[in-house]
């Protein structure tokens, strides 16, 4: 098929003794994260990763149409295409992205969680909010085929809360929902970008139609051509 | 009729359920041998179209590990938001993915194109509350042709987010109760003049919905007036 609905979901949970992992194993813990740094979702070095940088070949072409992360830890995601932020300040300058707390994953979680208390029953009694997005991705964003993207994850804090033991640590997760067009769709895809027209699936779907009854026009009009040239002494 | 909505249910905790050596590896929802199962592998007949129009799974609530706590999965006696925690990984629920394969093709891949766990139940939840919303939607559909088979696969990676028949954690022995992991699937099964249709909106390039098909059969009937 040519065009796929897929996603990614990374989390900061790796085997005990390594950083990161290619393979989810049922023998995960959660990693500690640093404040304010950037985290690759795909080759960051913690948590599940891939095993090469995002990128599309020369028959592809991507649509990120969500992103969302965790909304504890002040958590912010931002979108890197080649070497070019998505998400800028109104002075274009750098950010870090969209927030957990407008764009949270999964909805409906917490804003923070109280790591201090050592039974479940403190996540429920500190912290009962439920989050839900503010933040759509629309327009989408395209990687053109041959791009590189990255998805980069920032803690903005280090723990949940100040009075939790520094031995804590918490589990985030960070969301990418996007479509692959490959092949001939990718072509299609590139052709709308010309166009102007929106990528999505329904607008492939209404570029290929157009194609067809472009084709049937033609041959039906080739037809009454030869029709007539019969009907004229069949030269 | 020949164009019908229908449903799967999948629980881990029915039949043959679930049990912490199966944790970490694929299980089929319809001939995997745990939960409840069908008779056969799913797969189309050739005058069968079928439309896989949603996917979900049992969520997972990502919150963390809290100083002091043990190294070893410990009996889960109080829950978040209806789901076990487990302080080794710091998750409450079964950590589950799904993912759907037709004939030999894994449909969801990473973006390094290899094939990986499917949806996270975090993203498409089964079932939906106020705790658990979809952050995913399945679109474009997936489609079927007539001959092929399909399954819905089923990963899960942490026993100790899951409860046992007896309310102590999956991770210590026993096997899962019911309504713990469960994977739920939607499609719309088009069978024979209407799979005919949707194999001819296929090649024009237009989605199958039953709208659509029921457009094509109204221009052929206005055609032949």
């Amino acid at each position: 098929m040519s065009m796929r609905s897929q996603v990614y979901e990374w989390a900061n949970l790796a085997p005990v003794g390594q950083t990161s992992t290619l393979r989810r194993t049922t023998a995960d813990v959660p990693k500690a994260l640093t404040a304010n740094r950037e985290y690759d979702l795909f080759i960051g070095g913690v948590g599940n990763n891939i095993t090469k940088p995002a990128e599309t070949t020369a028959t592809q072409f991507i649509v990120i149409e969500d992103i969302a992360c965790s909304p504890n830890l002040s958590g912010a995601v931002q979108i890197r295409i080649n070497t070019t932020d998505y998400f800028q300040n109104p002075d274009v300058t750098d950010m870090v992205g969209i927030p957990g707390l407008a764009s949270p994953y999964p909805r409906g979680a917490n804003s923070a969680v109280a790591l201090a208390a050592a039974t479940p029953a403190a996540f429920q009694a500190s912290i009962t909010d439920n989050i839900l997005k503010s933040f759509d991705l629309y327009p989408d964003v395209y990687v053109l085929p041959g791009q590189t993207f990255q998805i980069l994850y920032t803690p903005l804090v280090t723990t949940p809360a100040a009075a939790d033991a520094v031995t804590s640590t918490a589990v985030v997760s960070a969301f990418v929902k996007y479509t692959l067009y490959d092949g001939p769709d990718a072509l299609i895809a590139n052709k709308l970008l010309e166009l102007g027209v929106t990528i999505n699936p329904n607008n492939v779907d209404w570029y290929k139609r157009s194609l067809i009854e472009q084709q049937q026009r033609s041959a039906s009009a080739a037809a009454a051509s030869a029709a007539a040239a019969m009907a004229n002494g069949g030269v | 009729m020949s164009m019908r909505s229908q449903v799967y249910e999948w629980d881990a905790g029915r039949g043959n359920a679930a049990a912490n050596a199966n944790a970490g590896s694929r299980i089929s929802v319809f001939i995997g041998g745990i939960g409840n199962n069908i008779t056969k592998p799913a797969e189309t007949t050739a005058t069968e179209f079928v439309v896989i129009e949603d996917i979900a799974v049992s969520p997972t609530l990502p919150l963390g590990i809290a100083a002091g706590a043990g190294a070893t999965p410990v009996v889960v006696t109080t829950d978040v938001r209806g789901l076990s925690y487990d302080p080794v990984q710091g998750t409450a629920g079964g950590r589950a993915y799904v993912q759907v394969r037709i004939n030999t093709t894994d449909y969801f891949l990473d973006p390094d194109n290899v094939p990986n766990d499917g949806i996270p139940g975090t993203a498409s939840p089964y079932p939906r509350s106020l705790n658990f919303q979809p952050s995913f939607n399945l679109y474009p559909d997936v489609y079927v042709l007539p001959g092929q088979v399909w399954d819905v696969l089923v990963t899960f990676y942490h026993a100790a987010g899951l409860l046992t028949t007896t309310g102590t954690s999956l991770a210590a022995g026993g096997v899962a109760a019911t309504g713990q992991l469960q994977c739920f699937v939607k499609y719309t099964l088009y069978d024979g003049p209407d799979a005919l249709i949707a194999n001819k909106l296929l090649e024009m390039g237009i989605s199958i919905n039953p709208g659509n098909v029921d457009w094509y059969k109204r221009s052929l009937l206005a055609s032949q007036a």
